[in-house]
């Protein structure tokens, strides 16, 4: 019997196959486009059928390993992570299937890498125990490596020093699963949920301190994020934005579905570490408080525009484990619809960002400037995506941080809540760097013929650019799918409305909200055209200078260290921490594996192969269940 | 459906017209200590009609005029979220941090307008405008938290009826006195006043973001400085002097809250960009932390 996520499955795989023959092809992003549509269609689809009380829609694809059952179906959580992937997919095809495409020497790997990322993402949700868990995990790990590697340089680097990371993840999650497997006497999840309450405290610990690294690496947590920035910012532009969007999500869904779903929020709250006010929960908190605010000034540092926006989906990620850990409704709902709206306006961005570089041919922020005359439909998505990102009205990135902000008010958190705003503090100055540097200021002398991007790049732009204003004005469409993933989990809805959320100690109504903020921008609009004088517009060069010498023969940008009094005041812990943090982790990353090759390599390779089998032996016969 | 339509026009034209009274004391105090008469009561509107008027009005491009649009219309939006004496506006409607994003979307108007006027000291005034920014919000938000966290609501109608159920024993300003001291300096530092008035520069006309703005865009700041004014008095008043029971005794508060502020800028000099950010991360962010400590305290 083929249901219909066996169809998707199916099509996906199509999909992979087709575009690997024929991604040379000029159509190709159109292919891709017609397939990732239906892909969404068919997600849609399952989202009805969740919707209408299913809790799980489940595929007749099911082997036997060694006696245990590995199945895939599909329920909310990953229905909703599955809505993101083929969501993100179409946008990344539109994107390439014009002037981009013709552009690129590798169009066959671009778009089947593409096509493989979605497929072995669209396996790992729909994931039914932890052996297909684990199998999804490891083929997601390395299509995102195929995909980062595409064209070699520095995405390459990164993405080895990811595979190193993703390894010993891999490795970390194997742990847990046996030691799940050990503890329960089967893989599945229903039995482990069932189970876990009982476990000593020591398993409990190990399985969380496993889990956590493992899927931990994947979503970039301090202090396992020094390879996803440049991972996903060297890579071509529709892949990269792939990337930036979903790709690190995956990290987040498999660790909603076993923190979360499977172990839940309040036995992670038992966990207490002793001599500390800390417990599993609070602790991890604290490293996503973290995880918001290093990456975020770290962001603000970077001269190059795509290392700047990666380094904030590392910080965003952040609020979104934070929501989700906080598990109360609110809290999970806000988390859930950030990873939305983050998907949304990050995608929107990293397209503007490598429209600007198809056309500039750089995205060194030193040495743009002014190209909002030559490319202003770039500058609207742009401008779009940063108010997203920041968390300012009226888009959604501003409900979903709001919906954390109150979940850390109302379960009396206030020193994580100040983490929270410090963080969009950081990234208010960050992207307005960003947006500066590239589209205001004086436009230099090399771009004066720059034209804009073609509207195969902008349409897709612009259309997710206005998702995101939709979903910021009318929070309730994002978050009836939102409720879809909730309603996995276990822990309750978070009732809501249209416009937002109502709550007896302070609501939000974005339909309130963005509304008059519109017709206030009207009002400020006929203030500023029926009041006073006429305007005259004058050339962007006839600027006063008090007395300096500034012509329009000499183009000058204020973009080099643009903000030189806060860099005097972090940039030393910048320099003196973060960098050398990051040189320390790879030093001790290299000299680990030359240690361990070396002595692979040269010294007595079967002792060690003995030493290692008799170890397990050992292990088999003083514990004997595996 | 009436009534809501009178506070939306009536909120922002109270709040632009004591904004102009407040600009007045302003420049009164300042004259006095400067041992001058200062200007006429209705100078601030002279001023405003003066730069509207004028014939000189650059544009340099759409964007500088969204801009001001986006200042004025950040600035309204803000008025109506934020319930004065018997006018609630939608203040039910979105809480305390809402309007504390809503009063960012002003000051990146601000940034976006100056940035598109293609001038580098321009520029070089909004780097210094937002990390002046970053450096008082990080007080202001540890005060925010805290106020929060001791109302047990985000709702300013909430926040404002606390305070008047309980009378004076219950304003913000007795229950949490570090809170409200960390506040009123972080209140001093958004208000761009000496020692924080680097972003502004009043003395080097070249270097900030007034640079390309001549006529009505100066017009449009100048309004905005009411608004600011008005917005950031209400708002103290709100969190922690009781709110407004009836106008006579509210905008005597407001104004108060704004003279502390004018009246101690004129005896200091200027911070440098590092030392702003330094001096508000060190100080009024620890006293708001003791604050904090005690609020958290007092909940648990």
């Amino acid at each position: 019997m083929i249901g219909l996520l066996d169809t998707l499955l199916v099509l996906a795989l199509l999909t992979t196959v087709g575009l690997y023959v024929f991604g040379a092809n000029r159509f190709a992003g159109y292919i891709g486009m017609a397939a990732y549509a239906a892909m969404t269609v068919i997600v849609v689809l399952v989202g009805q059928t969740l919707s209408g009380g299913e809790t799980a829609v489940p595929s007749a694809m099911a082997f036997t390993v060694l006696g245990y059952p590995m199945t895939w179906r599909i329920d909310g959580l990953g229905w909703f992570f599955a809505l993101l992937t083929t969501g993100a997919g179409f946008f990344a095809a539109w994107y390439m299937s014009g002037e981009w495409n013709e552009a690129q020497p590798n169009k066959r790997i671009q778009h089947g890498t593409l096509a493989l990322n979605v497929l072995a993402m669209l396996l790992l949700v729909s994931s039914g125990d932890f052996l297909s868990l684990f199998i999804g995990w490891e083929i997601v790990s390395w299509a995102a490596f195929a995909m980062m590697t595409q064209l070699g340089g520095p995405a390459a680097t990164a993405a080895l020093r990811y595979l190193l990371y993703a390894l010993a993840g891999a490795m970390a999650l194997f742990a847990g699963i046996l030691i799940v497997r050990s503890a329960t006497g089967s893989f599945a999840f229903e039995d482990f949920a069932a189970a876990v309450p009982n476990l000593p405290t020591a398993t409990k610990w190990v399985l969380f301190v496993l889990f956590t690294a493992g899927f931990g690496v994947k979503m970039a947590i301090v202090p396992f994020h020094l390879w996803q920035a440049p991972a996903y910012s060297f890579t071509p532009g529709a892949s990269s934005s792939f990337l930036n969007a979903v790709s690190a999500r995956m990290g987040l869904f498999a660790l909603t579905l076993v923190l979360i779903k499977l172990m839940g929020p309040a036995l992670l709250a038992g966990m207490d570490i002793a001599y500390t006010w800390f417990d599993a929960r609070s602790a991890l908190l604290w490293l996503t408080a973290i995880t918001m605010i290093v990456p975020t000034y770290i962001a603000l540092m970077q001269t190059d525009a795509r290392m700047l926006l990666a380094w904030h989906g590392i910080g965003q990620g952040g609020y979104m484990l934070l929501g989700i850990l906080v598990g109360t409704p609110l809290g999970l709902a806000g988390g859930l619809l950030h990873t939305f709206n983050y998907a949304t306006y990050q995608m929107a961005l990293m397209l503007a960002v490598f429209a600007v570089v198809h056309r500039t041919k750089t995205a060194d922020l030193d040495e743009l400037g002014g190209l909002i005359t030559r490319m202003p439909f770039t500058y609207i998505t742009l401008l779009m995506g940063i108010i997203g990102l920041a968390g300012l009205p009226p888009m959604n990135g501003f409900v979903s941080k709001w919906m954390i902000y109150k979940s850390l008010l109302n379960t009396a958190q206030p020193l994580l809540l100040i983490a929270a705003f410090i963080g969009t503090l950081g990234t208010i100055l960050s992207v307005y760097k960003l947006i500066h540097n590239i589209f205001l200021g004086q436009l230099r002398l090399e771009h004066r013929e720059v034209k804009e991007a073609p509207l195969s790049m902008l349409l897709p732009m612009l259309t997710l650019a206005g998702i995101g204003f939709v979903t910021g004005w009318m929070p309730g469409l994002a978050l009836s799918m939102v409720d879809i993933a909730q309603s996995a989990l276990g822990i309750g809805l978070q009732p809501h409305h249209l416009g937002g959320v109502d709550l007896p100690n302070g609501s939000l109504n974005m339909l309130w909200v963005v509304g008059v903020l519109i017709a206030a921008i009207g009002v400020g609009a006929l203030i500023f055209y029926f009041l006073g004088n006429r305007r005259w517009e004058v050339s962007q060069y006839d600027n006063y200078a008090g007395g300096h010498f500034l012509s329009a023969d000499v183009r000058y940008h204020f973009s080099h260290e643009f903000y030189p009094g806060l860099a005097r005041v972090i940039g030393p812990w910048y320099r003196g921490w973060v960098v050398k943090m990051e040189r320390g982790l790879q030093t001790l990353v290299a000299v680990l594996g030359d240690l361990s090759g070396g002595v692979f390599r040269f010294a007595h390779t079967p002792f060690y192969l003995l030493v290692a089998v008799s170890l397990g032996l050992l292990w088999v016969g003083l514990f004997g269940k595996i | 459906m009436l009534e809501l339509f009178a506070d939306l026009v009536l909120m922002p034209l109270i709040a632009f017209l004591f904004g102009l009274v407040l600009v007045l004391m302003a420049r009164r105090v300042r004259a006095k200590i400067e041992r001058r008469v200062g200007p006429p009561v209705l100078q601030p509107i002279y001023d405003i009609v003066k730069l509207y008027a004028k014939k000189t009005q650059i544009s340099h491009g759409l964007m500088h005029d969204v801009s001001i649009m986006m200042l004025l219309g950040g600035f309204i939006t803000a008025e109506i979220f934020l319930p004065v004496p018997g006018l609630d506006g939608l203040a039910a409607e979105g809480d305390l941090v809402t309007l504390v994003y809503i009063m960012m979307v002003p000051m990146l108007g601000l940034a976006l307008g100056v940035g598109s006027c293609a001038n580098p000291n321009g520029s070089i005034g909004i780097s210094r405008a937002l990390t002046s920014m970053l450096a008082y919000d990080v007080p202001f938000v540890v005060v925010i938290a805290g106020a929060l966290i001791h109302y047990g609501s985000s709702n300013l109608i909430d926040v404002v009826r606390i305070q008047q159920e309980g009378g004076v024993s219950t304003w913000g300003v007795t229950t949490m006195p570090l809170l409200a001291f960390a506040g009123l300096i972080a209140m001093h530092g958004m208000l761009g006043k000496e020692p924080f008035e680097l972003y502004i520069a009043p003395a080097e006309i070249a270097t900030g973001p007034m640079v390309e703005m001549s006529g009505k865009y100066m017009g449009a700041l100048f309004v905005m400085q009411c608004f600011q004014f008005y917005t950031v008095g209400v708002l103290y008043v709100t969190m922690f002097l009781g709110g407004g029971e009836m106008w006579l005794t509210f905008l005597p508060k407001v104004a108060a809250v704004i003279f502390i502020s004018v009246a101690i800028t004129n005896v200091f000099g200027r911070y440098k960009t590092e030392d702003v950010i330094r001096w508000m991360w060190r100080w009024p962010t620890a006293i708001g932390l003791v604050g904090l400590a005690f609020v958290m305290l007092k909940v648990n």
